[in-house]
């Protein structure tokens, strides 16, 4: 018999950690996103104003901050299959290998998420540079006769060339989290395929990926999550640039509230895109209940 | 596993071999930079390997930071950073195996709390230690790090994926839950664990923005606010950087290769091997 | 709608105060912990100094204590979190004793109360006289006729340029008006593919409104309301645009470092920015020692003002420790103390007499010198930020997106007119 209060228990310190350090700031967000708080505001709360739902309105119709929405959307729609597929991907092959060889792959599919950002933007930047005489890929491209492309200066390529940077960035913990999953398939299931007369396909197919449901369900989740605060790549290749392309939500707002100490505009925004990100892992949760139910 | 002959395993190991050589390009120009100088490094054709090696990048970097104190700090906060492991495999477990009242909206609210970026819980969070004086201590730079969402949902899938069957026979024998927690799930999770303890080393390791806000003294500051200091105001010395980075990237490496044996370890469910 | 508001008006008043009721407690608590060693802080004083400041700042700092036997506590602050570690030092009222300020902060910081009025010091001490510095930088601390800090250090643009290459095409010289300049870098352009004569840097704040200026701009009328869609102003975007779009100035950021746009072949042989750069291209581009040179820059049609720039000295608003605060800043404000920040961390003093040491004689810095004279800081009001901000964005599409100038500059008039009204 389960006990009643045991798993009280065992969630009470994340909870309690997780209440003051996440959910009470929360609320503080939100009641300064009705405000016009900004630094002389926080140093002297009786300089802050009500302002209703003025911020709401403003930032809805502010240029900036719409394109900035369609832009996370475009990232995230490309982005977040790219990075589940490869890293899954990625993770099977590794383990089929298996060996001294194989797990060193691992290691090194992991790299980027140890490489320094300031190395990462140099690299990247001389990777991207549009001159077919520096960059390396328009370089790649002029021996076959292609490009040169102007992956950070043209509006509408800047966003997929933060792409290819934020997948090749993002594959390492992801991989890792299918590889600690892959190793939880019993063996017997493969065995029993095996003696049934699978191919290796069919047994990716029908076991490996159904096996990796959870598992799969983690990475899309906290990817999207992570892919609609998209943040990094732009600050540090393109600041939003060109014509606003890269601007993200979460570089939008950042630069209102720490760079330009709109807190309750940046508040406002960021309730926005915490609402969106709501709504989107709560559909992503709806999905996967479906599909379990169909498979059951 | 799926079982392969080699011809596949060859091939497989070529298609991996040389999409990881291009993954891997920026982290050896990051290693190898850390033994160039700064002119070579902002080369318009850079080569890979160093003309001329040099050790000034390194002797530079112990000589300028306060190595001693920085260093301590960051073992002392990664060490305690630990701790939240545990944390996190609790609640996950906790939200996997039970169900209790308000289960599901206390889990969307977990998730909710990844859903904010962190720039919005900043002055809060820093209003709230502050008022309880936990400003210039140790248990200040950690506390709100300690846990965290994407912890607590690693552990729920990876519990949820496990039969309930096993802690039943468990308690058929009268183990209490606690006792089920610490010596059957939690040794059942290994793989995870070592996922989340390379995670948990890496950000303590490289924490930065709370040891200095936390902090008014230097004495709290980590390698990486060193490594920032060092920067200087205008600094475009890519060399010195890559070097404290180079630096700072090798005990990662060394947990690395340490946790992945865990992670390849994995518990066979089914029993037999 | 409003009895909806004045709904979430009484819970906002009752969250906040439950949100903030222990963090004001604990002001209370913390100012008592300060007044503790206030009592015998006669002897200390903090300092927060924004880089690193056991290389940079300590030799100042020992030989304060030495003359003066007060302590000085210095916490090193990176640039990059600098604006953040405030923000919550601001929040929880909790500052140092002695804070450097980056000039374009002055005016958010001492608006919010941050910053002491120091005026009355200003006045009687001698160390700390207006006519010491230059007027840009005493200009960056005055709001409403109070003062809220000193001069620390300097910062000004002048023109970099490759004496070599520009010899080659008939200037032994650098430009000296907008005209030469134009044609210079035009000629610079025709040396081939991808080379250019000049760069419009498009990521800096503050390049527009420095051309505006030459141009006779005041960027903002006497009520404080933006004139950038005025004759001046637009001409001044013409110019500039004209050098982008005839191929003297790349569009867009190049994305190669300077050894390469200014070294080596002179990708870009022509450009404008502070002193740091002379640190970096002799590190860097040691190749073309001796073919560079810096000069004051072009003038326009009214004159070649420059833009000021560094930091200054304030005292924490709250403080208790206000007599060694100033004790402080005094020492720091003199010249020898100045050269020696000079050689630690190669910024420019602030303090006119510095200026007479050989050391800031050389021909690379000397122009600098040369330019404080003419040179202005940018307006000075917390909205400011984010009025350039925006100008950079209208900038972009002007030259990336091929938008028409006026229509461009009258729509981003009337943003920053908005901007500035809240």
């Amino acid at each position: 018999m389960k006990s009643k209060k045991a798993p009280y228990f065992f969630i009470a310190p994340a909870l309690i950690l997780l209440f003051f350090f996440s959910i009470l700031p929360i609320f503080i967000a939100l009641i300064i996103s009705f405000t016009d708080m900004s630094l002389a505001g926080l140093a002297d709360y009786s300089r802050i104003n009500f302002m209703g739902v003025e911020n709401y309105t403003n930032i809805l119709s502010d240029p900036s901050f719409r394109q900035s929405i369609l832009n996370t959307i475009y990232y995230v729609i490309i982005g977040v299959p790219l990075v589940v597929a490869l890293s899954m991907g990625i993770a099977i092959l590794i383990n089929m290998g298996k060996g001294k060889f194989f797990s060193f792959m691992r290691l090194i599919f992991y790299s980027p998420s140890i490489t320094n950002i300031v190395a990462i933007a140099i690299v990247w930047s001389f990777l991207f540079n549009p001159s077919d005489s520096i960059g390396l890929f328009n370089r790649l491209l002029h021996t076959i006769g292609l490009g040169p492309i102007a992956w950070l200066q043209d509006p509408r390529i800047a966003k997929l060339s933060l792409i290819i940077l934020a997948v090749w960035r993002g594959i390492g913990i992801n991989m890792l989290i299918f590889s600690a999953a892959l190793t939880n398939i019993p063996k017997t299931m493969y065995e029993a395929a095996e003696l049934d007369g699978a191919t290796q396909l069919q047994q990716i197919r029908y076991i490996t990926i159904p096996q990796l449901k959870f598992s799969t369900f983690f990475v899309i989740v906290t990817t999207l999550i992570g892919w609609l605060q998209f943040f990094e790549e732009p600050f540090v290749m393109t600041e939003g640039g060109p014509l606003n392309s890269t601007l993200s939500v979460s570089l939008f707002i950042y630069r209102n509230g720490f760079q330009l100490n709109n807190f309750g505009y940046a508040a406002a925004g960021s309730l926005i895109l915490f609402v969106v990100i709501i709504i989107a892992t709560l559909f992503q949760m709806k999905i996967q209940r479906k599909e379990e139910e169909n498979t059951i | 596993m799926v079982s392969i002959n080699r011809k596949t395993k060859i091939i497989i190991g070529i298609i991996l071999g040389i999409w990881g050589a291009f993954t891997i390009i920026p982290f050896i120009w990051m290693i190898l930079s850390a033994f160039k100088t700064n002119p070579e490094i902002v080369a318009i054709q850079p080569k890979i390997l160093p003309n001329e090696w040099t050790l000034d990048n390194f002797r530079e970097l112990f000589q300028r930071l306060n190595f001693g104190v920085y260093l301590k700090n960051t073992i002392i906060i990664t060490l305690m950073s630990f701790v939240g492991l545990l944390i996190n495999a609790a609640a996950g477990f906790g939200f996997a195996h039970y169900d209790f009242k308000g289960k599901n909206v206390l889990f969307i609210l977990v998730l909710a709390t990844m859903m904010i970026p962190g720039q919005v819980t900043m002055i809060p969070v820093y209003l709230m230690l502050n008022a309880v004086g936990l400003t210039n201590t140790y248990l200040g730079i950690v506390l709100p790090g300690l846990t965290g969402a994407f912890g607590i949902f690693l552990f729920r899938q990876f519990f949820s994926n496990i039969s309930e069957e096993f802690f039943e026979a468990a308690r058929l024998d009268g183990a209490g839950e606690f006792y089920i927690f610490f010596r059957v799930a939690l040794p059942l999770s290994r793989p995870i664990l070592a996922v989340q303890g390379i995670l948990a080393f890496i950000g303590g390791w490289n924490s930065f923005l709370w040891p200095l806000i936390i902090a008014n003294d230097q004495k709290f500051y980590t390698l990486s606010v060193g490594l920032q200091l060092l920067q200087g105001q205008h600094g475009a010395n890519y060399a010195l950087q890559m070097a404290g980075a180079a630096f700072m990237v090798v005990p990662i490496l060394i947990i690395f290769l340490i946790f992945q044996k865990y992670i390849l370890s994995g518990f066979n469910i089914s029993g037999g091997k | 709608m409003r009895k909806w508001n004045k709904k979430a008006l009484v819970g906002t008043v009752g969250l906040l105060t439950a949100g903030f009721l222990a963090a004001c407690g604990s002001g209370n608590s913390s100012e008592e912990a300060n007044s503790d060693t206030g009592s015998n802080s006669s002897k200390e004083v903090s300092f927060w100094f924004m880089g690193d400041g056991n290389e940079q700042v300590q030799p100042i700092l020992d030989s304060f204590t030495e003359e003066t036997g007060i302590k000085v506590n210095v916490q090193s602050i990176p640039w990059s979190a600098a604006h953040d570690r405030l923000l919550t030092a601001v929040a929880s009222g909790e500052g140092p004793d002695v804070v450097q300020m980056g000039t374009t902060w002055m005016s958010e910081f001492s608006d919010a109360g941050a910053l002491m009025d120091i005026t009355d010091y200003i006045n009687s001490e001698d160390e700390l006289n207006r006519d010491n510095f230059f007027e840009g930088n005493v200009g960056t601390n005055e709001f409403d006729g109070k003062y809220y800090g000193v001069p620390w250090y300097t910062e000004t643009r002048a023109l970099y340029y490759r004496s070599d290459l520009l010899e080659d095409i008939g200037y032994s010289e650098a430009p000296k008006t907008w005209d030469e300049l134009k044609d210079a870098a035009l000629k610079l352009s025709k040396r081939g593919d991808n080379m250019y004569g000049f760069n419009v840097d498009g990521s800096d704040q503050t390049f527009g409104f420095m051309f505006a200026r030459q141009n006779g701009s005041k960027l903002l009328d006497k009520e404080g309301n933006p004139l950038f869609n005025q004759k001046p102003f637009v001409e001044s975007a013409e110019y500039l645009n004209s050098m982008i779009q005839n191929g003297s100035a790349p569009a867009q950021d190049l994305g190669i470092d300077i050894s390469q746009s200014f070294g080596g072949e002179g990708i870009v042989p022509m450009f404008i920015s502070g002193p740091w750069m002379i640190t970096a291209i002799n590190e860097n581009a040691s190749d073309i020692d001796g073919k560079w040179a810096t000069a004051v820059l072009p003038a326009g049609p009214e004159n070649n003002l420059s833009n000021t720039g560094g930091a200054n000295l304030s005292v924490w608003n709250g403080t208790d420790n206000t007599k060694n605060a100033i004790e402080l800043i005094k020492f720091m404000s003199k010249p020898e103390n100045q050269l020696t920040f000079l050689d630690t961390s190669s910024s420019l003093p602030a303090v006119k007499s510095a200026w007479e040491d050989e050391k800031l004689q050389g021909d690379k810095i000397a122009p600098f010198g040369e330019q404080l004279e003419s040179s202005e800081h940018m307006p000075l009001m917390p909205k400011w930020e984010e009025v350039a901000q925006k100008y950079l964005d209208y900038w972009e599409q002007i030259t990336v997106g091929g938008a028409d100038i006026q229509d461009t500059l009258d729509a981003f008039n009337k943003d920053a007119a908005s901007i500035l009204k809240k």
